[in-house]
């Protein structure tokens, strides 16, 4: 009973457990190993993701030579000198031989030169992904992002408002396409990590220390990007985008961008339309619609670019509404809503800007495809949900813990739906 | 060197015996109830007593897996909350490092290592004792949040900075952690303090470093590496633990702090710690691998050499593991370089296993299987090792699924195969009873198969950009399928790990018995009748070559004749001298536990007014801890004599003297 592997007994075994995984796995896709996913390293958009990848092949077509040449000597082994009965395991033992030296010095030999094959192409990655190539330093573009729990800001240096400050947006990083971009990376908080893995790799922001990476589109589209260090409750759910776009389109973006937010005035005497109710979403109910799945027929940037246009019809009382309890529920406190003033009741008649820094600048939200970072796809229906129950769409996060329950907040469903109505209008 | 002139009893009726011993010190003539146990210094019972901790542990961290599986088991589940899950993960890869993997090796190097090197016991049987129990002590500080408010701990188990701070943690869970990890740390050192000096002076005659077995050259440099590497992570957590409890300013970000410092000093020690865990794994597998080719293990001096070589190198690519924080180019040129460099001797080890199996004749038995998994399981994690040496390639790879499935190939088909095939390969000498060769196939084949659905998909999940330590994720970015075949693959790993331990329980009371050397081992650990004596060895063996037993078994004339003189000459100097048991290692330990709760569970916040009692139990701790070793100190070293008549396997013959 006790002999080899091919015993009759243990065969069957081996066989039901093959036949049970593979029925198992039969209700599975199994198109995984092609790894084509919105947020992929495995197919670039850019030359230092695309360098990364090639390295990445270098390793993997070495190893892989190593593997088979290692392991088919090892299977051979395995079932050349596998004693087949009783009488070959009671046999004189075999020659007690102890090595050969030759032998094991050619192996190591061996193994130093593959390598050294991979060895070269590191280095060269190594300084080719450090920085922006010396010959395009003057043309890179820079972008200043900073990880917050559980959010990114991006900020633009290089767009001075009329107030001072910088042009600012939250989670969606828009950059222009065919030149490289550099990116200053910066924490507040705990070390998070910047990584869109069709552009670059990650790298860290850590407390009290300045990083960068650069990476470059070489084509418009929208990419998909997630925090990749441990950060706290959130971790998970702290995602962003980056768009590239077009050179004469991006600087439309970011004349729009520049300026204020999109007002929409209520008409005197227009009367308010049937107030959405707030939908009902299961709790563990992120996932985005059809439209941004892996094999949708519309383009991700296509989306994006639909999400910039102003609907065909506002509900503008609605919106009016919303606005005024975006002042009186304090949410100026935090966000930014640049060229707008409202007045709060506590502060009695003075017109007061929103200029909150704590959190995303809004002042532009609507034209974002992903609100609550990358987490829900940006529609009046999501943006109630997480207005309304912050707690319960992204675990710890400030807005609920320091506002919410920090500030003694309450905002319900209809007054939720009412500050989403007005988020969206500000395309 | 004759292990008489290692006591400084002397015989009969000496003024040993006549002397009131200061002290009352229980004998190891009782040998069974809780007390004999509680006091035992005996390495066997020790090392016995670590591998049912380290098995427990090995469960909870399984059952925390599963979880975590679960989980993941469909895009935005619930199973979890986020802050479970947290927990979940940091637990898991905190228990299964420290509390189940380590202490399963220690468990080895305890009950074997002396065995193979012809010695009666370690050089220090009660700080032995001593290491067990705040072993013990450590895991009960990291795991007593379970049953708090505050909750078990959520730091990850790198425990980076500054997540690890009182502005960003503020709960007792982190303190917990840190305490649990710095007893560990404790029990570790002095473990491994007693492993060297036990291997470089308890040796048999003729038992030359290098005639060691490769088992015993792993513990010596396993040993070295948890001495050179633990220090670095004490530092740490000393200071994560002043800036939690007394405001101190070392990783605070606020005051100046660098959370990078964290890094530094966690992976000086973490990356000798991927070591720590590998290179007994390695040791047992090159045990098994020429005992089942009936031949001696291929290129042996530079398989010992490369194993220590590998622990050099471990010290000199701690930034690896820090790739993506901006070192700059030339540091993360030559830690890359440094990273490729360990490929080389861990290749050298492959390729003289596969030597070792060349011309042999192969019997297939369970631990054959196991080590035969584990050297193509180890070949896969060694080869996406490789990829990750490729810095800009790594930082695609760093902190995603695929560095997950790179390291539990190394660590569950690397470390935990070769811990299972030991296992499996001692049981028989361990409790002289053998192992059902069918189950035990089966559960190899379950375990192998469960592993490999579970964690080949990984590789590609992680190249498709899915982070690790992330509590859901999206239906549309192509995670799903692998993830649900890594939760079923999970199943059937939880299965095959099932059924290996349901066998060994049974075994241990109902296997078939066998005699002694039941595998026609080679090494000195087979040369005693099973289970084996407390005395080990009734006549120190005299070592004439590499595998000592196999050239026993081959001399037969020439052994016996020494064995009589030898004994002989035992025999006129009194005997075998054993130790008495001792309860103060349990004691001292007890004060560490006391000790520990004082500074990390109780709390601490001033307005609760409970400084008070925190820092009376801290002291209490101190008081029982400094009591007990100074007790320790007085009961002196006595013993008593054994005179084994008949070596009939279970020492009932030994006629004892008591002094």
């Amino acid at each position: 009973m006790h002999s080899i592997l091919s015993s009759r007994t243990s065969r069957p075994v081996i066989s039901l457990l093959a036949l049970g995984s593979l029925l198992l796995l039969s209700g599975c896709d199994l198109n995984f190993w092609k790894m084509t996913g919105h947020q992929t390293t495995m197919v670039t958009a850019g030359p230092v993701a695309k360098s990364q990848l090639d390295l990445f092949y270098v390793t993997c077509w070495v190893t892989l030579v190593i593997f088979i040449l290692v392991g088919s000597v090892l299977a051979y082994a395995t079932f050349k000198f596998k004693a087949r009965s009783d009488a070959d395991e009671h046999a004189e033992p075999p020659p007690q031989s102890h090595g050969n030296p030759l032998v094991e010095m050619s192996l190591i030999a061996a193994s130093v030169l593959s390598l050294v094959i991979i060895a070269i192409p590191t280095l060269k990655g190594i300084w080719y992904t450090h920085d922006v190539p010396e010959a395009q330093a003057a043309n890179a573009y820079n972008i200043n992002a900073t990880g917050y729990q559980w959010w990114f800001k991006f900020e633009y240096p290089a767009e001075k408002l009329d107030n001072g400050m910088l042009l600012s947006t939250g989670n969606e990083l828009v950059i222009p396409a065919g030149r490289p971009v550099r990116i200053q990376i910066r924490t507040t908080d705990v070390i998070h990590s910047f990584w869109v893995p069709k552009l670059a790799g990650k790298v860290d922001m850590i407390p009290n220390r300045g990083n960068f990476l650069w990476l470059q589109a070489d084509e418009g589209g929208y990419f998909w990007g997630q925090c990749a260090e441990y950060c706290g409750d959130s971790h998970a759910v702290m995602r962003f985008r980056v768009i590239a776009l077009a050179p004469m389109e991006f600087a439309a973006w970011v004349a729009n961008q520049k300026g204020p937010a999109r007002g929409v005035v209520a008409a005197t005497g227009a009367t308010a339309g049937a107030r959405p109710q707030l939908a009902n979403f299961k709790k563990n109910e992120y996932g985005f619609t059809a439209k941004w799945a892996e094999d949708a027929t519309v383009s991700p940037l296509q989306n994006w670019q639909d999400q910039q246009k102003a609907p065909a019809s506002e509900d503008t009382v609605l919106i009016a509404e919303g606005k005024n309890l975006f002042w009186n529920k304090s949410c100026i406190g935090c966000h930014t809503v640049r060229g707008m003033t409202g007045r709060m009741a506590a502060t009695g008649d003075a017109a007061i800007p929103a200029m909150g820094v704590a959190g995303p600048d809004l002042t532009h939200v609507g034209a974002r495809t992903s609100i609550a970072a990358g987490l829900l796809e940006n529609t009046p229906a999501q943006l109630a949900r997480w207005i309304a129950h912050p707690d319960q769409v992204k675990p710890g996060n400030k807005m609920y813990v320091t506002g919410y329950q920090g500030m003694g907040i309450k905002i319900s469903d209809p007054e939720a739906v009412a500050i989403a109505a007005f988020l969206s209008s500000l395309k | 060197m004759d292990a008489t002139i290692k006591t400084h009893f002397t015989d009969k009726g000496s003024a040993a015996s006549n002397r009131p011993s200061l002290l009352w010190r229980p004998s190891t003539s009782t040998k069974t109830g809780l007390m004999s146990w509680l006091t035992t210094v005996d390495h066997k019972r020790i090392g016995f007593l670590y591998g049912v901790f380290a098995l427990f542990f090995f469960l909870v961290g399984g059952v925390e897996a599963l979880l975590i599986r679960l989980q993941l088991a469909v895009p935005n589940n619930d199973v979890l909350t986020a802050q479970q899950y947290n927990t979940m993960f940091t637990m898991h890869g905190t228990t299964m490092i420290f509390l189940a993997v380590m202490p399963l090796s220690a468990a080895f190097f305890n009950y074997i290592m002396p065995l193979q090197i012809g010695a009666r016991d370690v050089a220090f049987p009660r700080l032995n004792a001593f290491s067990l129990w705040t072993f013990v002590v450590g895991a009960i500080i990291l795991n007593i949040g379970w049953f708090m408010k505050d909750g078990a701990p959520d730091g990850g188990w790198v425990g980076y900075s500054p997540l690890t701070s009182k502005q960003f943690n503020a709960d007792h869970s982190i303190d917990m952690w840190v305490m649990g990890l710095q007893l560990l740390g404790v029990a570790s050192i002095a473990a491994s303090l007693n492993f060297i000096v036990t291997i470089i002076n308890m040796r048999a005659p003729g038992m030359t470093m290098m005639r060691l077995p490769v088992f015993v050259w792993m513990t010596l440099v396993t040993a070295f590496l948890i001495v050179l590497s633990f220090p670095a992570i004490t530092i740490a957590l000393v200071e994560v633990m002043m800036d939690r409890l007394f405001g101190t300013n070392f990783f605070e970000v606020s005051h100046g702090g660098m959370p990078i410092l964290w890094q530094h000093l966690f992976w000086v020690f973490g990356h000798p710690e991927v070591y720590i865990l590998i290179l007994p794994a390695m040791g047992i597998i090159s045990e098994i691998l020429p005992c089942f080719s009936r031949k001696p293990l291929y290129g042996y001096p530079i398989v010992v050499f490369s194993g220590a070589c590998i622990g050099f190198l471990g010290f000199a690519v701690w930034s690896h593991h820090m790739f993506t924080t901006g070192m700059g180019k030339v540091a993360t040129a030559a830690f890359s370089l440094a990273t490729m460099c360990i490929a080389v001797p861990t290749g050298v080890k492959i390729f003289n296993w596969i030597g070792t199996l060349w011309a042999g004749h192969l019997k297939m038995r369970t631990p054959m299987m196991f080590a035969l998994g584990f050297i193509w399981m180890f070949m896969i994690g060694g080869f996406s090792g490789v990829m990750h040496s490729a810095a800009p390639a790594d930082a695609q790879q760093q902190d995603s699924y695929f560095v997950i499935a790179h390291f539990h190939y190394v660590l569950i088909g690397g470390s935990i195969f070769a811990l299972l095939a030991g296992i499996h390969y001692w049981f028989p000498l361990m409790f002289g009873r053998m192992v059902n060769e069918f189950w035990g196939k089966v559960s190899f084949w379950v375990i192998f198969a469960g592993f490999n659905i579970t964690f080949f998909p990984l590789h590609f999940v992680g190249l498709n950009g899915m982070p690790r330590r992330t509590f859901t994720y999206d239906s549309n970015l192509g995670w799903n399928a692998p993830n649900q075949i890594a939760t079923i693959g999970a199943f059937i790993l939880a299965t095959g790990i099932g059924i290996y331990f349901t066998l060994m329980i049974y075994t241990y009371f109902k296997g078939q018995k066998v005699g002694r050397d039941h595998w026609d081992g080679r090494t000195l650990e087979w040369s005693i009748p099973n289970p084996p004596p407390e005395y080990n060895f009734k006549v120190i063996p005299q070592v004439h070559a590499r595998d000592a037993f196999w050239y026993e078994k081959h001399h037969q004339a020439e052994i016996a004749a020494e064995k009589a003189a030898s004994e002989k000459a035992e025999s006129e100097h009194g005997g075998i001298h054993m130790p008495f048991s001792s309860i103060w290692p349990l004691m001292c330990s007890v004060g560490l536990l006391v000790g520990a709760i004082g500074v990390s569970v109780l709390n601490h916040d001033p307005r609760e007014g409970f400084w008070g009692v925190k820092i009376a139990t801290a002291l209490v701790g101190g008081v029982i801890l400094f009591f007990s070793a100074y007790m320790w100190a007085l009961e002196g070293n006595e013993g008593y004599h054994l005179h084994p008549e008949e070596d009939d396997g279970h020492g009932h013959g030994a006629k004892q003297a008591h002094h």
